[in-house]
């Protein structure tokens, strides 16, 4: 009787203590949580916002460095000074932080590296290299040109490979074999990419192709797969060229870069034949990597900025009450 | 034959686990179902849920965490409980870049800490492609939409608009932060009216942050100069506006060039941007001149001296390969 009763006791303990605890969790699930503000002192609060904001941002880095083994992205951009300059790299700075291993090589059309570039690039917390080539004139565009007249760019990113190729030459061990993995991209700098593109041609071994949103006078140009293979190109404009892709649908592995030295973009080539200039020295049609769902899905889009209008800037500067040319814009 | 009273013992010993278990279970799938069904209605006002959006959208972002695929987008900054969230109003429409401008200003976006994304479209109702891009950012938003009357739409014809782009979008953003927080007036909050095609500094955010009434700077690219910027005296307040087109307007600044303490707009609640009869460049003063005046004005960017936010515009895509068939794959999404 007495070793039941015992036993009885400890499945009522046992019973209340369980209806207990689930009152107490329920309890704690309904309850929002209570958020309203402290009265502070000004500068405790300024402080601690502060402190708040720098925690979070510290938070940013370290969750993105902490991702050291994927292979590296090298991106290209080259950048010319007009108006919309800042603006152009500031939001493509934004979008590049968020992509882990990326090593941004700025290449700027000048013939010396700009203040503005400079000091842009050592306050955007992204890993660079900063570089600098003056396109010869007869090849650059000159005010009212169209933009299709003369291939842009192209010196500024042979710039960029030839600086790969002097870190490739100068690697050794651990550094060396990182850079077999690696990827180069060619990223102009008024294009939008989504974050996806950048994990998509992360893994490319010769050469990685996807479709390009509005471009080449279409919705999106794209490489035709067949059976994992790219077969034709899905273009509007000259599909009988060699590569008919635009600079933002493809992206080369280092390796295969390093062993073609001669591989380079021939700055007189006819508009529209820069990329192929490149490519053939690389890769032939069936040795491409489709990407995107087998070059199904737009990750990137060719977008261009229009040209802000500076007619009373220019009335203006003409009387002497320009603004103030200190102001970076 | 077990005895009923051990029948009865081990009844009282499963039971509580199990309606504990069934409790955490529902707690993890409701909010889930909140988002399911937000998705069906079809209300041409369309209002989000109604609850506090701190906690719907961090128990949103676990159980999106788990379902979607790692590489996608990083998450946004975790919540902070001491910054002031900035509510961002977007106002967007259909058109071939507008999946592009999202994308890049999510970018941006995902960098700001406490930031809210309150997104309306121009349509009759809210669009798939919308709809995915925001739940795929993991970003804190609301998705609304109000279609602008077809005869008030800005024809491509601007000698002659009827009412400017996006009011009509503003305005219900407006309308939705004064129902959904009107009960508690500590709500610390600033209102920001982005449009898609602008370039956003992230200093920008932070200096708008400290808001108490209306704040403001210099925007790049308006009014057809290199920037519009607030003029400021010695003493460290706004005396005028130092802009070429009618810089006599009672405020002659960009949509982009301020910013409103979230606790003025609720204090206000008949101030709205005016749809009708408004001359060009004057929308943001239909608003402003009914919340603040000219001496309450907070200057920022270092006494407006920097530039934090420029004016871009995105070309429209040249699609005439397209043709009148159409020759890419419709059903592929740009």
């Amino acid at each position: 009787m007495r070793m039941r009763l015992k036993l009885k006791t400890v499945f009522v303990l046992y019973f209340t203590v369980s209806l207990l605890g689930l009152i107490y969790a329920l309890m704690q699930l309904g309850q929002r949580c209570d958020c309203r503000g402290h009265d502070m002192s000004k500068d405790q609060q300024i402080s601690q916002l502060r402190g708040e904001l720098q925690k979070l941002q510290e938070h940013i880095k370290t969750e993105l460095n902490k991702k050291t083994d994927v292979p590296k992205i090298y991106v290209i951009t080259p950048t010319y000074a007009r108006l919309v300059q800042k603006a152009e790299l500031t939001r493509l700075s934004h979008t590049f932080l968020h992509v882990p291993q990326l090593h941004w090589i700025v290449v700027e059309d000048a013939p010396q590296p700009t203040l503005l570039v400079t000091d842009f690039l050592a306050a955007s917390g992204l890993t660079y290299t900063h570089l600098h080539k003056l396109t010869p004139k007869d090849r650059k565009l000159q005010e009212g040109d169209p933009s299709w007249l003369k291939p842009r760019g192209a010196e500024q990113r042979n710039e960029g490979l030839r600086w790969l190729r002097e870190m490739g030459a100068a690697a050794e061990g651990k550094e060396a074999a990182a850079l077999e993995e690696a990827v180069v991209y060619f990223a102009d700098d008024d294009n939008t990419y989504s974050l996806q593109l950048f994990e998509e041609m992360r893994y490319t071994y010769r050469v990685s192709v996807w479709p390009v949103g509005l471009v080449g006078g279409m919705k999106f140009e794209r490489p035709v797969v067949e059976d994992g293979k790219v077969v034709r190109f899905h273009t509007g404009w000259r599909p009988n060229r060699p590569f008919p892709i635009d600079m933002a649908g493809f992206a080369v592995s280092l390796r295969l870069i390093l062993t073609s030295p001669q591989a380079r973009f021939d700055g007189d080539a006819q508009m529209g034949f820069l990329e192929s200039s490149f490519l053939q020295h690389l890769v032939t049609m069936d040795e491409l990597e489709p990407k995107a769902d087998l070059c199904t899905k737009v990750l990137v889009w060719h977008t261009r900025t229009e040209k802000p209008k500076m007619k009373r800037e220019d009335a203006l500067q003409k009387q002497g009450l320009g603004s103030d040319p200190d102001v970076e814009v | 034959m077990p005895k009923r009273r051990d029948i009865l013992a081990i009844v009282l010993i499963v039971l509580p686990w199990t309606l504990l278990i069934t409790v955490w279970h529902q707690s993890a799938i409701a909010p889930l179902l909140a988002i399911r069904k937000d998705d069906g209605t079809e209300t041409r006002h369309e209002t989000g849920p109604a609850t506090d959006s701190k906690e719907y959208c961090s128990q949103d972002k676990d159980i999106v965490e788990v379902v979607r695929t790692e590489y996608v987008y990083t998450r946004p900054p975790p919540w902070s409980d001491v910054l002031p969230t900035i509510h961002v109003i977007t106002p967007t429409y259909s058109r071939p870049v507008q999946k592009a401008e999202l994308t890049r200003l999510a970018n941006t976006f995902l960098h700001v800490p406490n930031l809210h994304w309150i997104l309306v479209e121009d349509s009759q109702r809210r669009t798939p492609l919308v709809t995915r891009l925001l739940r795929e950012t993991g970003l804190n938003y609301t998705h609304l939409n109000v279609e602008t009357p077809r005869n008030y739409k800005l024809r491509g014809d601007t000698r002659d608009p009827r009412i400017p782009r996006g009011t009509m979008q503003r305005n219900l953003a407006l309308r939705w932060l004064r129902e959904t927080f009107n009960s508690n007036n500590s709500q610390t909050g600033i209102v920001y009216f982005a449009d898609d095609d602008n370039t956003y500094s992230l200093e920008l955010f932070e200096e708008m942050r400290s808001t108490r009434k209306v704040s403001v700077w210099p925007v790049a690219f308006v009014g057809g100069l290199r920037y519009e910027s607030p003029k400021v005296n010695a003493a460290g307040k706004v005396y005028g506006w130092k802009t070429v087109f009618d810089p006599h307007r009672p405020f002659a600044i960009d949509m982009a060039g301020f910013a409103i303490n979230l606790r003025l707009i609720l204090f206000k609640p008949q101030a709205y941007f005016k749809l009708r009869g408004v001359k060009g460049g004057y929308q943001e003063s239909s608003l402003l001149r009914e919340l603040v005046t000219l001496s309450d004005l907070e200057p920022k960017a270092a006494n407006c001296t920097k530039i934090l936010v420029w004016h871009t515009r995105t070309e429209k895509p040249v699609l005439v390969n397209e043709g009148k068939k159409g020759f890419t794959d419709p059903n592929v999404e740009i």
